[in-house]
């Protein structure tokens, strides 16, 4: 895979929450395959939390084959919050905060067949120790699927296989060790709990 | 003389991007694997993957072999 690209405030009700500006159009940054978990269901994952607050942003992800959509699956784009908020403040480009390992965490990719037709309507969820943290449809963003291809594909190569998330809806909050975390979208159920090793 | 080929720029460069381009190929066969293995032609038609594969398979080849140069 060549890259991961990103949507942020592709939902307008996730920028209202973050009290920010709203751009015209969402942003979008770039993550490096490098820092992609696909964790075992019902398995554990490790996150750096000596790096301080770190947030979960639950998102539809698209895999891309010829600029066309041949997967989907659901995704966590982890963002270290504190970091990210000290450099904002300070103006600066705030990648280091959302490009750390196991930061883009997806779900095994599905075909396109395998959900309903109207898969831009169905649901997603991520629940965090059976709480709902977060629910959202593709269908409520400010750009949907084709919108969202014709827009990257303005700034990026494109490349096969590469990854895109899709911006994330309202209810973004902190991950703590030892957290459950549930995550559904069609046919897709998937679990994993946050471990703690330090 | 120098004890090694003295390389240009260019020349570094045009072999980052035929490697680059391999990798591509590459994912792009695991790509179609994926599809094949799954019976998938909802987005990319069977005859579409197979004329892909043919194609993809050639140029893979071609820049292997020229980077093996």
């Amino acid at each position: 895979m060549d890259k991961i690209i990103c949507l942020g405030k592709n939902y307008l009700e996730h920028a209202y929450e973050m009290k920010e500006e709203t751009p015209e159009k969402p942003v979008l940054f770039l993550k490096p395959p490098s820092v992609l978990i696909e964790p075992k269901d019902k398995g554990s994952l490790r996150l750096p939390w000596e790096r301080g607050s770190i947030h979960h942003e639950c998102e539809v992800v698209f895999k891309l084959y010829k600029k066309n959509i041949i997967g989907v699956g659901l995704g966590l784009d982890l963002t270290l919050r504190d970091l990210q908020k000290k450099l904002k403040e300070k103006g600066h480009p705030w990648e280091i905060s959302k490009t750390f390992k196991n930061s883009a965490i997806v779900t095994p990719i599905k075909g396109l067949r395998d959900f309903p037709k109207d898969w831009q309507e169905t649901p997603f969820t991520l629940r965090i120790n059976g709480e709902l943290r977060q629910e959202g449809r593709l269908s409520e963003a400010r750009m949907r699927a084709d919108e969202i291809i014709h827009y990257i594909n303005e700034f990026f190569p494109l490349q096969d296989g590469d990854l895109v998330f899709t911006g994330t809806p309202k209810g973004v909050g902190p991950l703590h060790p030892g957290d459950l975390v549930e995550l559904t979208y069609g046919p897709i159920s998937h679990s994993f709990r946050l471990v703690d090793l330090g | 003389m120098a004890p090694f080929p003295i390389r240009s720029g260019w020349w570094i460069l045009d072999r980052r991007q035929l490697s680059h381009d391999i990798l591509n190929h590459i994912e792009r066969l695991r790509i179609m694997h994926d599809l094949a293995r799954e019976q998938d032609y909802s987005v990319i038609k069977k005859e579409e993957l197979l004329t892909d594969l043919g194609e993809t398979i050639r140029l893979l080849e071609a820049n292997l072999r020229e980077l093996a140069q």
